[in-house]
């Protein structure tokens, strides 16, 4: 087992963003540049029966007025139900109608206002449950003749359908000594990064260039290319500095319709989102979730079977939202060992904004609804909650519930831990208590480049395809390859986001950029390291196998006085062969499907792999005469194999505990009668701030998985925000004697649950 | 759009006579234009470099608060947190740290929002607004100076020049809780201040009490002094309790239900009282109440 520890970990971006000095896209000028702003429709669902652009045309000062009628008529999304601008009906409130270019913000209004936008409202879809039946208003009519990908299966308003079933669940639950039933239902939530989007596009002859505050530059220049109808080589995207993304900045958003308006007037175009348009307009939102579960129990407190129905809220456009269902099952049907499951998930469209993945999508809503539950079970059955954990959930060598075998996984040692480092065990009177959940999530192998030169000084570059979206990912990098090499961190400087000088990678999106751009950058420094140690064999007059590079020396094994410094050899390869490494490599491979599991529409992959397991203890004190809920300590404990950046890592825990508290508490997304949101601001929409942040422990389970991350290590950035939600239900529950059926747990929500419960 | 600075109170009474609206720390006003609630006037004259206006001044049986004296230096002043503990407790409250240093008094008072915070300990203290204009000075209480939302009676040519708060007699005390649901930036769902007199024996000589957010103004709770007086603040709790939940006409939006504000406003009138009659008693409870006592958000 190796570990990198990075002890004195310096994020390379740290002194740009703390001073100020750091640009990010809304900071970019460039000499004629015009601001754009976009006319939305402002309606959920509309007809629409007149555009006219002339007047807004005409205003002094407009440059370009665009609608779907100047783009091409195509399709995208991993369900092709989007176009870019909208086409015919208008299917939610912050659907793009035109983009104007202007002088400047004031001029780009006027025209907004001159924009003659008329339309025929039709009813609007605002209810998952209504919307699943099968007379239901659909959001799109003929929806079957949108492309998609080959499993999505579909049907009335069921944008995404998924099952997964093994053995038989209802002979063992018609025999199960308990049977219990529970619904939950989480309300939907946003991403809320700080940053709100900026795109700043330029063309140079028919080259294009991007500057957007994207998750996933290659994605974005991808949608680029396919709605403009471009080559991927005459579209650049580059991100400056990201301001946090939290999943809300993944997929391709604006960068079309800005280069659209650029190509339109031959200068350089900026558009910044403000805080309302971040809330409103793109496709990513957490999903709303009704969530029902029905376990069969032993006596013993085994659970020998398990359901689940499972309704998602698409929103109107499909976005990267088809694989949901499946992620949704997973998480409802848990970490647990039962042999009879049947889980099924459908991803309903409305008249909402679209659903998109928000940092670990549909896991903190399923894990608290499971986990909610699951301290059901273990009070039928008079059982302690934790107890019942370590009798049902999947330890190495155990059997989870789509008969995956899993090989060793740390996941005891987590519940063991999260729950030691608790106050668990104490008696904490009548109105703290500490809750505690499991949670998992997958890791995604996935394709990924980068190249590394060092030049003639001995100083390198890594140029990545990675994107840093602040979790510090990117900036492990050097100590992957300064590792490699016998270098320093410092000896490496990094390129990065840019799509035309690195190769693809995924971007920041499914915690996967250590996992698989880890790798690449460590591929292409042991590219490197073979040439250096050709190198140094010529020099020392001994066999390359026989060079160890350390300390920025290549020595010949057993004579450490026979070596040259890395700086000499890399001299002497700037006036030859020179020192370029390439890394990518295939991905790991995903365990397979087991032959006894049967599953429809699947999006994902039923074996999990690498995956991660977490436990999440929480204390909380309650208010019980207002309902207010202070949480006052977590402890944690991950099983993200060997930790290759504790720092990075703690900071990924920490961040994913206080986001998990906000949708535990206080984070929702409220709907009015015409589908519209209600609190589309910071003022109504509740974050958590540092003064709520309560203290909170990690404990890594560092168990060495084979073939996956780099050094045995699995991805970290989502899995924190898996159980927290669900650990503060338990609490709560304790508290309150039963538990709260809806997600926020709002005081309000609370307050009115203790009323219940004393009536 | 025109902005002067002012470095006296003439600058200022001048410039509103000439139709500019006044700016302090900015905050509601700046704030509000940019959200969209209505666009910053046409001429603005900024009034926080006016020195007379950031004084504390203890006279003869008043202190006198000027209108410019920040959130900061409300909630930390000795006098005030001595002697006006419940309007530090509700300075203390306010936003963030950077609100509070920029935020004013009389930004609070003369924007009359029916959740402000410093409004509510303000009434149970007594305490008066100044106004000012180039022609005349004259002294309103909260009660006439508040009509609505966003409402005073104040005339535009009007700047409100300090707070006027009568001394405190011996053996009272005040405090101000907010129901709020994380522990900064917030807004209160609903708030209640309490003022208390007691006797030697430590039962309740008078008292008053105000409410935040349950009514289009602060509301003062109408006998509330009688309800409570030769009473023990812990008996006089549930009865001020059901009073606030009665004379409450709270709406319903995205922060509570009426129902909930109905049932909340109550909790807090309780809470406020017990506080202010122990700091009456001699007790002392560090400002802000809500932090100290963990109430509002619990501990
Ligand atoms: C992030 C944030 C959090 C906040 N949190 C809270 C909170 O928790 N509780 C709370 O009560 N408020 C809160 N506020 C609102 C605001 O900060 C306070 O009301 C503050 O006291 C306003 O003071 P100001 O000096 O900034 O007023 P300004 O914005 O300068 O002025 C407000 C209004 O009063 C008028 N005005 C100002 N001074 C005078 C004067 N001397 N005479 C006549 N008219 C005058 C102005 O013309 C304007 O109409 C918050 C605001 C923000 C931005």
């Amino acid at each position: 087992m190796t570990t990198t520890e990075t002890p004195r970990f310096v994020r390379a971006d740290g002194p740009d963003k703390v001073t100020g000095s750091g640009r990010y896209a809304a900071d970019l000028t460039l000499t004629g540049m015009l601001t754009a702003k976009f006319l939305y429709a402002g309606v959920s669902h509309a007809r629409i029966t007149k555009l006219d652009v002339t007047a807004a045309k005409k205003v002094p000062g407009v440059l370009a007025v665009l609608n779907q009628a100047d783009v091409p008529l195509v399709r995208f999304g991993s369900v092709a139900d989007r176009t870019l601008f909208a086409h015919e009906v208008i299917r939610f409130e912050g659907e793009v109608v035109a983009a104007v270019a202007a002088i400047d913000a004031a001029t780009a209004q006027k025209a907004l206002d001159a924009i003659v936008f008329e339309y025929e409202e039709l009813p609007v879809v605002n209810d998952i449950e209504a919307a699943a039946q099968p007379d239901s208003l659909l959001v799109h009519e003929n929806w079957e003749d949108y492309a998609a990908d080959d499993d999505v299966s579909r049907q009335g308003n069921i944008a995404s359908f998924t099952s997964i079933a093994r053995g038989d669940v209802e002979t063992t639950l018609a025999t199960a000594d308990h049977v219990i039933s529970s619904r939950y239902v989480a309300d939907a939530s946003h991403a809320v990064p700080i940053e709100p989007r900026g795109v700043v596009a330029q063309w140079e002859g028919d080259k294009l260039t991007v500057w957007s505050s994207t998750q996933v530059p290659f994605q974005a220049r991808d949608g680029v290319c396919e709605t403009l109808e471009l080559p991927t080589n005459k579209v650049r995207i580059v991100v400056p500095h990201l301001g946090g993304g939290f999943g809300g900045k993944c997929g391709f958003h604006y960068e079309a319709h800005i280069a659209a308006l650029a190509r339109a007037t031959r200068r350089p175009v900026r558009l910044v989102f403000s805080r309302e348009e971040e809330f409103l307009a793109p496709d990513r939102r957490r999903e709303g979730m009704i969530v029902e579960i029905t376990s069969g129990l032993r006596h013993d407190g085994v659970i020998v079977a398990r359901k689940a129905r499972i309704l998602l809220d698409n929103g109107a456009y499909s976005s990267d939202a088809s694989f949901f269902p499946h992620m949704a099952v997973m998480h409802a049907l848990g970490p647990y060992k039962i042999d009879h499951v049947y889980g099924e998930a459908s991803s309903i469209y409305t008249n909402h904004q679209p659903s998109g993945s928000v940092r670990a999508p549909t896991a903190p809503q399923a894990c608290w609804a499971l986990e909610s539950h699951t301290d059901e079970l273990a009070k039928a059955v008079g059982m302690d909650p934790v107890a019942f954990r370590q009798l049902n959930t999947v330890d190495t060598g155990a059997t989870g519930v789509t008969g995956q075998i899993y090989e060793e996984i740390g996941l005891q040692e987590c519940i063991r831990e999260a729950v030691a480092a608790s106050a668990y065990h104490e008696d904490l009177g009548d109105d703290e208590a500490v809750g505690v959940a499991v949670g998992w999530w997958p890791s995604f192998p996935d394709a990924s480049g980068a190249y590394i030169k060092v030049d003639s000084d001995g100083k390198g570059v890594i140029i990545t395809g990675a994107q840093e979206c602040g979790t510090g990912a990117v900036m492990t990098l050097p100590y992957l390859a300064a590792a490699e090499l016998g270098m320093a961190p410092e000896d490496f400087e990094i390129v990065y986001q840019d799509t035309s000088a690195a190769p693809y990678d995924t971007g920041a999106t499914g915690s996967q950029t250590l996992l698989n751009n880890g790798r690449a950058t460590v591929e292409a420094a042991r590219e490197i390291a073979l040439q250096l140690k050709k190198l140094a064999a010529e020099e020392l007059e001994a066999s390359p196998e026989d060079i160890v590079l350390a300390d920025g020396m290549a020595s010949v094994v057993g004579s450490p006085d026979s070596s040259i410094s890395i700086v000499d050899l890399a001299g002497i390869a700037a006036d030859g062969e020179m020192l370029l490494g390439r890394g990518s490599g295939s991905p790991p491979e995903s365990p397979t499907t087991p032959k006894t599991v049967s599953c429809v529409g699947d999006q994902g992959m039923n074996a999990w792999a690498g995956p991660q397991f977490s436990c999440h203890a929480v204390r909380i004190r309650l208010d019980r005469e207002t309902g207010v809920v202070r949480v006052l300590e977590v402890n944690t404990a991950h099983d993200s194999g060997v930790i290759v950046n504790r720092v990075g890592a703690s900071g990924q825990v920490e961040g994913g505990v206080l986001m998990g508290i906000g949708q535990a508490l206080t984070e929702r997304t409220v709907y009015g009668d015409d589908a519209k949101q209600k609190n589309a601001g910071l003022l109504e929409y509740k974050l958590q701030t540092m003064a709520d942040a309560p203290p909170i422990t990690i404990h890594f389970a560092e168990v060495y998985t084979p073939d996956m991350g780099p050094n045995g290590s699995k991805p970290i950035a989502e899995a924190p925000n898996v159980a927290t939600a669900a650990a503060i239900s338990n609490a709560i529950a304790k508290l309150v004697g039963r538990p709260v059926r809806l997600l926020p747990m709002t005081a309000e929500r609370v307050w009115e649950t203790l009323q219940d419960e004393r009536a | 759009m025109s902005l002067a600075i002012a470095n006296s109170i003439d600058d200022v009474l001048t410039a509103l006579a000439g139709g500019a609206r006044p700016i302090a720390g900015g905050t509601d006003l700046v704030v509000g234009a940019r959200q969209g609630k209505s666009p910053l006037p046409e001429s603005l004259i900024a009034i926080d470099r006016v020195p007379a206006l950031s004084t504390i001044e203890q006279t003869d049986g008043h202190v006198r608060i000027g209108a410019g004296v920040t959130h900061s230096r409300l909630m930390s002043d000795p006098l005030l947190v001595e002697r006006y503990t419940g309007l530090a407790d509700a300075a203390a409250l306010i936003g963030s740290p950077s609100t509070r240093n920029v935020g004013t008094i009389g930004g609070n008072v003369m924007n009359a929002s029916p959740a402000m915070d410093t409004g509510a300990p303000l009434m149970t203290l007594g305490a008066i607004a100044e106004l000012r204009s180039v022609s005349h000075t004259r002294q309103l209480a909260l009660s006439d100076l508040w009509t609505g939302p966003g409402q005073t009676s104040a005339n535009p040519d009007e700047l409100c020049v300090c707070i006027v708060i009568p001394q405190t007699p011996a053996y009272s005390g005040s405090a101000y809780v907010r129901l709020e649901y994380r522990r900064a930036m917030e807004i209160a769902v609903v708030g209640a201040a309490a003022s208390v007199v007691l006797t030697e024996d430590g039962t309740i000589a008078s008292g008053r009490l105000a409410m935040t957010a349950v009514a289009p103004t602060i509301v003062e709770l109408v006998g509330a002094s009688e309800a409570m007086t030769g009473m023990a603040a812990v008996d006089a709790a549930d009865v001020i309790a059901s009073l606030a939940s009665d004379q409450a006409v709270p709406i319903s939006d995205l922060r509570g239900s009426d129902r909930y504000r109905r049932h909340t406003i109550g909790v807090m009138a309780a809470r406020a009282l017990d506080a202010a009659a122990r700091r009456a008693g001699g007790e002392r409870i560090g400002v802000p109440v809500n932090r100290n006592l963990g109430i509002g958000a619990a501990r």
